[in-house]
């Protein structure tokens, strides 16, 4: 198999908490992301979902470059970017971009779009000056928008064609990866399909790959190959997007995918839906063991008080679709039945 | 709570530390010294004088007996001397020294006749910019778009838009030489205390009613004024339970920078009305090198100022339980 | 590889990847060219427009400024017209306005005016009061506790019996008992000489040598040297003595050629006695050289020293000294027949002095030792007319006369208590208010915004213990501190002024030194929340550059909050510059500014005769600009603020 577009190994990001007295050393650190490891293919999607705070954007950030990692590896075509300069960066930023969440806070509101869109290739220098707002009229037609507007502020635009710019000035540079920190999830839903939509074709179109951030499993079983589900700074279960989601192994990706309403009202009816007890704990002062366990339905058919005080790691299961969970009990289950039994 | 007024404590120490000493070197550092003025004194006396005053000592020296408990008179370092040559009491024990000017009397003596003066000039200036500003505001709210309201905001705004001596010289005017109801200048009976205070308070009224008008309004279009006024209770009830409390806010937090405001402003208005107030006596002892005294005056006013802001965060905690005390 | 691939597949034209060729996107492009959008401050300046009070105090500011600016083209009279009369004009209308011509310059006529600036303005000069010049006379008065204090009167009589001319007080510093100081100016005529150009290492024009009688106290007389000033300055001189007499050897800056000044000793008293000799040296770092005659040099010091510093030094070192005071030394020679005291004066450096001068202040002693006066002459100075006009003004004053020749209007709004024109003093003090607000505003935007950027860029400790300073900061009464040092800068005015720091520089830096708090605060909190919002962070990922997130990104962003403080800024400085004038600390006469027009307005009224305009018309003006800043500062911030700018 050849190298990934992008490889991340065991990346951790710490924030530092809190002050002990006036110039105290911080009272601990948040472990947002804790050993997170995945690999984006070239021209695939990897999707990361999971819920609110634990810790997708941060992984991200950290990928980009925004916050530097704490520790591990992120690799870009085998190229180590952790620790590099701003300016060791640059070429790698050329390759790999990011669209932000909120499309109304994502653009200078005191530049024009034209100006937003050359911005990038007035930093890489890459297209020569005159060709620029050439290029910036280009980009807003292949993301559906009216070139003749390059002229107009981002105050002007609604929030669908706010997005669209923001993923017209990801284009600028023709990156190879595009990291998505949940495009769609402000907008409403009817141009949330547009903006989808779009992804797809651009991906279509330019052979990019995508890391799509979300916390719509839908969103991300329509445009992901491949889906990361992420529980409390780690990612707790990654498979191929169609045996995760037909086959769920993690009790945590089992909880998730229970609450995703079906279409059809009799299989609605008869689904069981695990309803998750309790909020998610502070990534603070994590739980012992398997971070999951407070919470888990399933935790009762683990022998023992294995749950709680061994943290179960990320071991690659047998069968189709390149599975991974950390679970002691899917580690039993796959004990007990035999590889390609 | 606690931990908040700790905080303030120690914050309050640090300030405090920081005016005693820079002032103090300021002070020194200009030259001539407090009896330059005095012509036709024999050097002998000038000695003397320097002497008595440890105007001669090297200046760390003449700091450290200001600030602590010290005596230095002796050699080495006396801790707490309760000797009579010790000229500076030290301001850790709350004694401003001698008055260099005044030759009889001690700061603390000064500050003891003129502050009472200042803080009934400032508490009632307060008071009137409070009843004032508070009024006009919230009539001006209630009556937005008549004649009422435009005819407050236009005298709010020329009262923040004039210099409070200026307004003095228009009620003295008015009052004083046209009317002929109030003294123009002094001290002595209740009957002074009028002009002055609206002169000071006059300014600060005129910025409460706006900030009041402002809030109310604010407060009377949320949704909770709808609610309140849909369940039918009377507009009275809705004013005095909801309106009022939330248009005051933004009031009472405004009441720090307005004391520090009346204080500074009584320094002038005491020289206009010539009340022998404790802001009178601040620019002409600095301007006489009268060190000690000046000292004092912005010692005590820092303490003043900075007390006065913490009960203020205190109250605005009480009103608005949304609010946490600063803490980090 | 791939990536190569693109570029060659028609990258740079930007047609390869997209649907669009090139022709197509210049048609574009130019179509674009009339849909342009509209920025942020267009929108603001829009909405300013649709705000009726902001926009008129906007056009009332305008104007405001514009004829402030242009005040020395109005045919104003002079503000500072020093007229003896006392009581105020009331005003009256334009029409019945009669022309008053500056007294004692008769019109069309140029006049000497020595050396100097002001005679390269030429013949118009005698129209414009602004270059007239005036001696200025400090006087001290001194009595008894039990006698009358000699009043104002007496001294202004006084002067004006020596001078002949009427003077004005400018000055009047008499609240310790027991002294009357004053300052009096009398304006320069036709046929003065004034004006000696000054540098720090010249003198005044006269060095004085004391002869003393050997039975000490009983003779003793001061030999006056007349220094010819005229040539150039003084650059060096020595003071040589020798049986008969004393001899000035002095060198000038222009030519560089020796002069001398010889007084035989006989020609002040008898040649017999005169052993002891007192050299009063004015200004201290002038280079001195000196020589005994006879007996042996007391000190060593057998040629030349550079400065009365060396001097004493070698003096000191030399062990034989009598040191009495730190500012005069007795040099005994060893014979014990002659010594020499070197008298130290710190002579505040006085502008300029002329010979017109010196007869004057003969005269005006001459006078009070004839009336048996308590009175004396402390001080003897040149006043320039007014404010020093730039070139701009200068033209703008030649412009005046072209236009209207000799004409100026009446006191429109009548006169104050020194027969001063309010209306020209108006505008001509808005100069200065306006100079002072927007300068000492500026200074607190300078520190405000740098210090709140830099700490809200760096943000963590560095942030947190920035913002602990300014609270600290916040919680000092600050009035307190500034009082202090402006004191401070005015016991230090001359050396400021040797290092080219006026007053009013300071003057600035200290009230924007005050006001920068909360500029501070402001852009601080506005750094922050800017810093981690998307369109930064997007910046970042592209690639940028910190310098350039800041020039590009965030300085735009923080600007309309910076502009809505300065604006609301600009008033509170105006208002403390009039606290400060009150206090005596302002803008120093006969300069004028607002404050001090205020403070004069309240000084004015009194209970036998209401001058209403000396109050009100300075306070209206005040009042109205205020108010206008205001305004448009609220309206401003109503138009900039991007909260009100939702998400429609
Ligand atoms: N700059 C920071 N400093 C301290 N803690 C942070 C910082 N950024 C994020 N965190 C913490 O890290 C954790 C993970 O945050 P993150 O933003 O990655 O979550 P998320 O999965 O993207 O959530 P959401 O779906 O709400 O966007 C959260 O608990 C958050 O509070
Ligand atoms: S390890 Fe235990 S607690 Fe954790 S998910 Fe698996 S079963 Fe649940
Ligand atoms: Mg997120």
């Amino acid at each position: 198999m050849s190298r990934p577009l992008l490889e991340v190994t065991d990346l951790h990001k710490h924030f530092p908490v809190g002050h002990k007295g006036i110039w105290g050393e911080p009272a601990g650190y948040l472990h947002a992301v804790d050993g997170v490891s995945f690999a984006v293919e070239r021209g695939q999607s990897l999707g990361l979902v999971g819920e609110s705070g634990c810790g997708k954007s941060t992984t991200a950030r950290a990928v980009v470059g925004l916050h530097p990692a704490t520790s591990g590896s992120i690799r870009y075509e085998g190229n180590e970017l952790v620790g590099l300069s701003r300016r060791r960066m640059l070429p790698y930023r050329r390759k790999m971009q990011m669209i932000f969440q909120d499309p109304y806070a994502s653009l200078d509101p005191r530049q024009t779009v034209g100006s937003i869109l050359t911005e990038p290739l007035r930093i890489h220098r890459t297209v020569k000056p005159r060709q620029r707002r050439l290029r910036a009229l280009a980009l807003l037609d292949a993301v559906g928008l009216n070139p003749r507007q390059v002229n107009r502020y981002p105050h002007e635009f609604s929030g669908g064609q706010r997005q669209r710019i923001g993923i017209a000035r990801a284009l600028a540079l023709e990156p190879d990866l595009i990291i998505c920190d949940e495009p769609v999830s402000a907008l409403d839903v009817s141009i949330q399909a547009q903006i989808l939509n779009l992804l797809a074709d651009l991906q279509e179109r330019f052979g990019l790959a995508y890391l799509f951030i979300a916390h719509d499993l839908a969103v991300v079983r329509h445009l992901c190959q491949r889906v990361a589900v992420m529980y409390l700074g780690r990612i707790v279960e990654i498979a191929d997007r169609d045996e995760l989601f037909e086959n769920p192994r993690h009790p945590y990706t089992k909880a998730l995918l229970s609450a995703i309403p079906v279409a059809d009202p009799v299989v609605e009816r008869a689904r069981r839906r695990i309803v998750l007890e309790g909020d998610v704990p502070s990534p603070f002062n994590p739980p012992s063991g398997c971070s999951f366990h407070p919470r888990c339905h399933l935790r009762g058919e683990v022998e023992g008080e294995r749950c709680s005080t061994e943290q179960p790691h990320l071991t690659a299961l047998a069968g189709a679709g390149r599975r991974e969970a950390s679970c002691h009990l899917v580690q039993l289950e796959e004990a007990r039945v035999p590889v390609g039994g | 709570m606690l931990q908040f007024l700790f905080r303030r404590l120690l914050w309050f120490a640090i300030t405090l530390f920081s005016v005693v000493t820079i002032s103090f070197f300021l002070m020194r550092a200009v030259r001539g010294g407090p009896f330059d003025n005095e012509r036709a004194l024999h050097p002998a006396i000038e000695a003397n004088l320097e002497a008595r005053y440890h105007l001669d000592w090297p200046v760390w020296k003449q700091y450290l007996q200001y600030v602590g408990p010290f005596n230095l008179d002796h050699e080495g370092l006396v801790l707490f001397g309760g000797d009579n040559s010790n000229v500076f009491g030290g301001v850790l024990t709350g004694d401003l020294g001698p008055s260099f000017k005044l030759r009889d009397y001690t700061v603390n003596d000064i500050i003891g006749q003129s502050l009472p003066i200042s803080i009934a000039l400032g508490s009632v200036a307060m008071a009137i910019a409070l009843t004032l500003g508070l009024t006009a505001g919230i009539v001006s709210a209630l009556r937005r778009g008549t004649a009422l309201d435009l005819g407050m905001r236009l005298f709010a705004t020329v009262g923040i838009a004039l210099p409070n001596f200026v307004i003095a010289a228009f009620l003295i005017i008015i009052f004083a030489f046209q009317l002929e109801l109030l003294p123009v200048a002094g001290w002595g009976s209740p009957r002074y205390l009028p002009l002055p205070a609206l002169a000071l308070g006059a300014p600060f009224a005129a910025y409460i009613a706006r900030l009041t008008r402002t809030g109310m309004l604010e407060v009377l279009s949320a949704d909770y004024i709808r609610t309140a006024r849909a369940k039918g209770l009377p507009e009275w009830l809705v004013l005095l339970r909801h309106a009022i409390k939330g248009g005051i806010l933004p009031v009472v937090s405004y009441l720090g920078p307005a004391t520090a405001g009346i204080l500074t402003g009584s320094l002038v208005i005491e020289r206009m009305f010539a009340i022998p107030g404790t802001g009178s006596h601040f620019v002409g002892s600095a301007l006489n090198r009268d060190y000690t005294l000046a000292m004092g005056v912005t010692i005590l006013y820092t303490v003043l100022v900075y007390g006065l802001n913490t009960l203020v965060d205190l109250a605005y905690t009480l009103l608005d339980p949304r609010i946490e005390l600063e803490n980090s | 590889m791939a990536s190569k691939h693109k570029e060659a597949a028609g990258y740079d034209s930007g047609s390869g990847r997209f649907d669009l060729d090139a022709g197509q996107l210049q048609a574009l492009l130019n179509e674009a060219k009339r849909f342009k959008g509209e920025s942020l401050w267009q929108d603001a300046w829009r909405r300013l427009g649709r705000n009726r009070g902001a926009w008129w105090s906007l056009v009332f500011l305008t104007l405001f400024v514009g004829l402030s600016f242009f005040a020395p083209v109005l045919p104003l009279p002079s503000p500072m017209a020093l007229d003896p009369q006392s009581e105020p004009q009331p005003p009256f209308l334009p029409w019945e306005a009669s022309p008053r011509l500056p007294e004692n310059l008769p019109p069309g006529r140029s006049f000497e005016f020595g050396t100097g600036a002001t005679s390269s303005l030429g013949a118009f000069a005698d129209n414009a009061w602004r270059h007239r010049t005036f001696l200025d006379f400090q006087l001290r008065a001194e009595w008894l506790p039990g006698d009358p204090p000699p009043g104002g009167d007496e001294l202004r009589d006084l002067v004006k019996a020596a001078s002949g001319r009427s003077s004005a007080v400018f000055v009047k510093d008499g609240d310790e008992p027991g002294t009357v100081i004053e300052r009096h100016a009398v304006p320069l005529r036709d046929g003065d000489r004034a004006r000696v150009e000054y540098r720090p290492t010249g003198f005044d024009g006269t060095a004085q040598v004391l002869v003393v009688g050997r039975d000490a106290g009983a003779r003793e007389a001061w030999v006056d040297f007349e220094v010819d000033l005229d040539r150039g300055a003084l650059e060096s001189y020595e003071v040589r003595t020798s049986g008969d007499g004393i001899e000035l050897v002095y060198t000038l800056g222009d030519e560089g050629d020796q002069l001398r000044d010889r007084r035989y000793l006989a020609e002040v008293r008898g040649a017999d006695g005169i052993t002891v000799t007192r050299l009063r040296i004015d200004g201290e770092r002038v280079p001195l050289s000196w020589s005994v005659d006879g007996g042996a040099d007391p000190a060593g010091l057998d040629g030349q020293t550079d400065a009365a510093d060396d001097l004493v030094a070698a003096l000191e070192s030399a062990d034989q000294i009598d040191l009495q005071h730190l500012s005069e030394l007795q040099v005994v020679s060893q014979d014990g027949e002659r010594s020499i005291v070197v008298r130290r004066q710190a002579v505040p450096a006085i502008g300029q002095e002329g010979h017109n001068h010196a007869d004057l202040a003969r005269a005006v002693r001459a006078e009070i030792a004839s009336r048996g006066s308590r009175a004396a002459l402390l001080e003897m100075s040149h006043l320039d007319g007014i404010w020093d006009l730039n070139p701009l003004d200068r033209a703008l004053v030649w412009v005046r006369t072209k236009v209207f020749g000799l004409w100026q209007t009446g006191p429109l709004l009548g006169t104050d208590n020194k027969g001063r024109d309010l209306l020209a003093r108006i505008v001509w003090g808005s100069r200065i208010s306006i100079q002072v607000s927007l300068v000492a505003t500026l200074c607190s935007l300078l520190i405000g915004v740098t210090y709140g950027a830099f700490s809200g860029l760096v943000g963590g400790r560095t942030d947190n213990l920035m913002m602990r300073i300014v609270d600290v900061l916040y919680s000092v009464p600050f009035i307190f501190v500034v009082i202090f040092l402006i004191t401070l800068i005015n016991e230090y005015r001359t050396d400021l002024a040797d290092y080219g720091i006026g007053y009013m520089t300071v003057f600035y830096v200290v009230i924007g030194a005050i006001y920068w708090l909360t500029m501070a605060r402001v852009v601080r909190g506005q750094v922050l929340s800017l810093k981690n919002q998307e369109f930064v962070e997007a910046a970042r990922v592209l690639g940028a550059s910190t310098p350039r997130i800041l020039f590009v990104h965030l300085v735009p962003n923080v600007l309309s909050i910076v502009i809505v403080y300065l604006t609301l800024t600009i008033p509170a400085v105006m208002l403390f510059e009039a606290f400060l004038s009150f206090l005596g600390l302002g803008v120093e006469p006969p300069k004028v500014s607002w404050g001090l027009l205020a403070v004069d307005g309240t000084e004015a009224i009194s209970a036998v005769k209401t001058f209403w305009w000396v109050v009100v018309f300075p306070a209206m003006a005040m009042g109205s600009t205020l108010l206008a800043l205001n305004i448009l500062g609220d309206g401003l911030r109503d138009a900039l603020d991007p909260k009100l700018r939702g998400k429609d």
